[in-house]
């Protein structure tokens, strides 16, 4: 291989010309802020583009940037307003929850009695089933279906009444 | 404009000792200091490697910060299972010959100039006046015909003249770059000397 290599060597001395092509002075001084200068171009071209897309979905979201961009003061603005909201939502859900605590406990009859919403319609309705032998329920569809047993008769009176079609001449 | 996160500002006092291990997480991580640092340590021979294979000042610009840019953006596939500087070796390579294949044929010169010193480098001035039958022949023209001949060799060819004969890089290192034994650099290395040999014979014969 060194017989192979001393072949080559006033090859080689010409090759080392090469070292010494060296580009314009000063050029590296910059070269590696372009490179950064690049990189960056790239990143901010990234969050361009995704703007640009987010403007062709969504306008009203870029619309509503930019109304933050060009008047700062909404931001707080919005801020305390969205707070509020989540207040006011929070009070109110533990309102809805006696309420709804309250309509659950209509059928009880202590109950029914203290519930303020309970005395309005409600023991008239659980009057009026009681006496047509119909059970009170929430549920619209089986509450007007008379509780009936497999094997015997329903316990409450019929619901049904039965007719006669014969002619008034026989 | 959508608000993010500002970008790292690259620090001149991030210090230049910094082992490249150090370096290479902290770029990861997003540090353009860092990577400034890692860039200003390899911009010079990964330049000089392609500007050898382009022959073209302008291009080994564009493709020495190209393949700068996309070592950052793939920092994160990187795996440690090389040397950064390897690694960063290879992006610049793999680009500058796919570069070169889309360019096939069409060679724009742009040769930098000569260092100064060199004429006055005994060696160099002893190959040209005494040995070359050109003997009126000034570096200028050499440099010309030099580049040439380079350019008629195939791009791995090429490419390993360059890392071994005017770079310096060991078989090994050359083998591990361009992902081949090193059984192979050395026959590529062995035919494009001889290539070379030929289409330079007024000026270098075999000993």
């Amino acid at each position: 291989m060194n017989q192979k290599e001393n072949n080559f060597e006033e090859l080689q001395q010409l090759l080392k010309l090469k070292q010494q092509e060296l580009p314009p002075p000063g050029y590296f001084d910059d070269f590696s802020g372009q490179v950064i200068a690049r990189i960056r171009a790239g990143e901010a071209g990234v969050s361009q583009a995704y703007a640009e897309n987010l403007q062709s979905d969504a306008p009203w979201v870029m619309n509503f940037l930019r109304l933050f961009e060009t008047r700062p003061g909404l931001i707080g603005g919005f801020a305390a307003s969205l707070c509020l909201l989540l207040v006011l939502g929070v009070i109110y859900a533990e309102h809805s929850e006696v309420a709804t605590k309250d309509f659950l406990t209509v059928s009880e009859p202590s109950t029914a009695a203290a519930s303020p919403m309970a005395s309005i319609g409600a023991p008239a309705l659980v009057a009026a089933s009681e006496s047509s032998g119909i059970v009170a329920s929430t549920n619209p569809v089986t509450s007007l279906q008379p509780v009936a047993t497999l094997f015997a008769q329903p316990a409450t009176p019929s619901l049904f009444q039965s007719v006669s079609f014969a002619s008034p001449g026989q | 404009m959508i608000m993010s996160e500002p970008a790292p500002i690259a620090d001149a006092n991030t210090p230049p000792g910094m082992l490249e291990g150090d370096l290479v997480r902290l770029a990861r991580q997003g540090d353009l200091a860092a990577y400034d640092e890692l860039v200003k340590r390899y911009q010079e021979r990964i330049y000089a490697t392609i500007y050898h294979m382009t022959s073209n000042h302008e291009d080994a610009n564009d493709l020495a910060q190209d393949s700068f840019i996309k070592a950052y953006q793939a920092l994160k596939s990187f795996k440690g299972g090389s040397t950064f500087y390897t690694w960063l070796y290879r992006i610049a390579v793999n680009k500058t010959i796919n570069f070169l294949k889309q360019r096939k044929n069409k060679h724009h010169y742009s040769l930098n100039d000569i260092d100064f010193n060199t004429e006055n480098n005994p060696d160099l001035v002893a190959l040209i006046s005494d040995k070359t039958p050109h003997r009126e022949a000034g570096l200028t023209e050499l440099q010309k015909t030099l580049n040439e001949a380079l350019m008629k060799l195939s791009e791995p060819h090429r490419m390993v003249v360059v890392l071994h004969d005017v770079q310096g890089q060991s078989h090994e290192e050359i083998a591990e770059i361009m992902d081949c034994n090193i059984g192979t650099v050395r026959s590529r290395l062995f035919y494009a000397r001889q290539q070379l040999q030929g289409y330079l014979s007024e000026y270098a014969k075999p000993t």
